[in-house]
């Protein structure tokens, strides 16, 4: 199969699960409340009938239901989500001014997160039942049974309020004025105008609420990573590659990691949406000013549109995300190419 | 005659109990399963005698003993409205543990009714129901109960139901590929040529087949079903404020952040409850699969 091939089969088949998921979230927003104008319009303009009549309008409220879900489809496809109640702008709009910051920090949660997942992993498998597996066996103990914003909590008050080496709450010192927006988020606009130290700053802030998503999602990498491996060490064939004389770091890096790479990149997708969610809880500690601190201000605060354009968003992602790791099984599984 | 059956009434017996003495083998030499177990019970009791050993009830309220450290009076500090904290997180057990359980038996019940119903009806109604539990195996799953429990109204029992309703989803996959393993086996034709319905037949001779696997994933997802709730409750999707339970008390907590008493202790309640069960969890799954086993 070609890789062309290979993808719009795998693209044909992400359209009905987003369809799928807009119809759920439609359940959600307009069947399961008791009155969704209650849900979504902010108290004081309850009593306004003029408001109440545009919202039913707009949202085809008096209509039947499958005519309210293509209304609901045809606002959303313009990229309409509603409007917040807490905020009192467009849910879409507060959206993509704060999606920046936090794929800044998803982003280098990933990275931190798959470098110290794999790595245990690895080191627990390759010196299975060594004081590292077990050092490593103990510390994703820890990361999948601790509460993530207990971690954020302790790291913050260990490494920032304690010892003083960490960057403490928010995106950038408070005397800092934030880099030119291009991309909105603030490393790479600090890079793109040459602001050295605006870029130094933010990335110093970046760093611990990184690593508490970091060890977060590592937990459940670095056991898939153990197993995984650990499976694939017995096979006959890494038997054949020491009996040919390979090197042990050629045996292990290339013909251990290669075979088990498939489990290994699928939880790595999976784990996304555990970052998506850690982000939630963990961006309101730190003050860091993304859409997991949005969230988590919509929850408190019964913002429904809010919470429903956030919930929307993140099961987007979490496709997206998964579709690329759908997409990354061709280079990883021969099989698929040659079927 | 008399040697032939008393070998083959010895084997049954004699094999379930060396399975028996395997099993109890690992867990002797997996000390962290005695120690989960030893845990969960211990915050078992705690749950049920809470009023009995608690200090102080988890509402009471002394303003004059506001925000203060652990000390000889208030074990774990106390809060902003000069409540016990040590008192409190006792009592949290009472909510938490119930919680969790409640998710993980609605859940996986819900699971397995979609999933047995969907791999013995087939056809039409599994393709339906297996492309239902993809879809909601396409969300986040916990964003998915956040959405649902704000659209419920946020208390206790909606957090609950909301993690319920998402939590289905593996249980019913994993349950229709067992019924449709089980469905061909000749007990089951034999029932149905006995003219046994076909309510019957699945609830009475696939079912209990084809449980155990549930219910050992069961045990692995309670520690997850508590962090769940936790989260719900964390973000304000849960209890009212003022409830004693462990993750609003840590969210409540965050505006005193130099008063560590208030956010740590019940974040180690939740961290203890959820180790301990992931302990038993653990060990009973590389009990039963060898290839894991630290040998």
């Amino acid at each position: 199969m070609s890789f062309f091939h290979y993808f719009v089969r795998r693209a044909l088949l992400v359209i009905p699960i987003l369809l799928g998921i807009t119809v759920v979230a439609f359940i959600i927003a307009n069947a399961i409340p008791a009155d969704p104008i209650n849900a979504n319009l902010p108290p004081n303009a309850l009593n306004d009938k003029d408001t109440i009549a545009a919202f039913r309008k707009k949202w085809g409220l008096d209509k039947p239901l499958h005519e309210q879900y293509l209304t609901y489809l045809g606002n959303l496809l313009q990229g309409d989500m509603g409007t917040s109640i807490k905020t009192r702008k467009p849910v879409a709009e507060d959206i993509s001014s704060r999606l920046p910051a936090t794929i800044e920090l998803a982003t280098l949660g990933l990275i931190y997160g798959t470098v110290l997942g794999v790595s245990m992993g690895l080191i627990s498998a390759v010196w299975k039942n060594s004081l590292a597996d077990y050092a490593a066996r103990v510390i994703a103990l820890i990361g999948i049974s601790f509460p993530v914003f207990l971690i954020a909590l302790i790291f913050l008050n260990v490494f920032y309020a304690q010892l003083g080496i960490a960057a403490g709450p928010g995106r950038l010192h408070p005397i800092m004025r934030s880099p030119p927006t291009v991309t909105g988020m603030f490393t790479i606009d600090a890079l793109l105008n040459g602001d050295w130290k605006t870029f130094g700053n933010a990335l110093s802030h970046l760093i611990l609420p990184a690593l508490t998503l970091a060890l977060y999602i590592s937990a459940i990498i670095s056991r898939i990573t153990r197993s995984s491996l650990l499976e694939v060490l017995n096979q006959d064939y890494m038997r054949t590659a020491r009996a040919k004389g390979l090197h042990e770091r050629t045996v292990i890096g290339f013909h251990g990691m290669r075979n088990s790479m498939i489990p290994i990149v699928t939880v790595i997708g999976l784990s996304y949406g555990n970052l998506l969610v850690g982000s939630i809880l963990i961006e309101r500690i730190f003050a860091y000013p993304g859409i997991g601190f949005y969230m988590f201000r919509a929850s408190t605060s019964q913002d429904f549109p809010a919470i429903m354009g956030v919930s929307l968003l993140f099961a987007f992602i979490y496709v997206g995300v998964n579709f690329v790791v759908d997409i990354l099984y061709f280079f990883l599984d021969p099989r698929i190419r040659i079927a | 005659m008399s040697s032939i059956s008393s070998i083959s009434s010895s084997i049954p017996v004699s094999a379930s109990r060396s399975r028996r003495q395997v099993a109890l083998y690992h867990l002797r030499r997996n000390p962290l399963v005695t120690l989960g177990l030893i845990a969960v019970a211990l915050w078992i009791l705690i749950a049920f005698s809470a009023p009995l050993i608690a200090p102080f009830p988890p509402l009471e309220q002394d303003l004059a003993k506001r925000l203060q450290a652990p000390n000889a009076y208030f074990f774990a500090g106390s809060d902003e409205l000069g409540r016990d904290i040590f008192s409190r997180v006792l009592w949290g057990s009472r909510i938490t543990i119930p919680a969790g359980l409640a998710v993980i038996i609605m859940g996986s019940s819900l699971g397995i009714l979609i999933g047995a119903v969907a791999g013995y009806a087939g056809g039409l109604v599994d393709e339906f129901l297996m492309r239902l539990t993809e879809l909601f195996m396409a969300f986040p799953f916990i964003i998915l109960a956040m959405a649902v429990t704000a659209a419920l109204g946020p208390d206790i029992r909606n957090a609950v139901l909301a993690l319920s309703a998402v939590w289905w989803p593996r249980y019913a996959r994993i349950l229709r590929g067992l019924v449709l393993e089980v469905k061909s086996q000749e007990y089951v034709e034999a029932a149905h040529s006995a003219g046994a319905s076909g309510s019957y037949i699945l609830f009475r001779t696939i079912l209990p087949n084809c449980i155990a696997p549930a219910v050992i994933l069961a045990t692995l997802d309670i520690g997850t079903a508590i962090l769940s709730f936790a989260a719900l409750s964390f973000i304000g999707l849960g209890p009212e404020p003022s409830s004693p339970e462990w993750g609003r008390m840590v969210s409540i907590g965050i505006h005193f952040f130099d008063q560590w008493w208030m956010w740590l202790f019940p974040g180690l309640a939740i961290a203890s409850l959820v180790m301990a069960f992931n302990f038993i969890g653990d060990g009973l799954r590389d009990i039963l699969d060898p290839r894991l086993r630290g040998e």
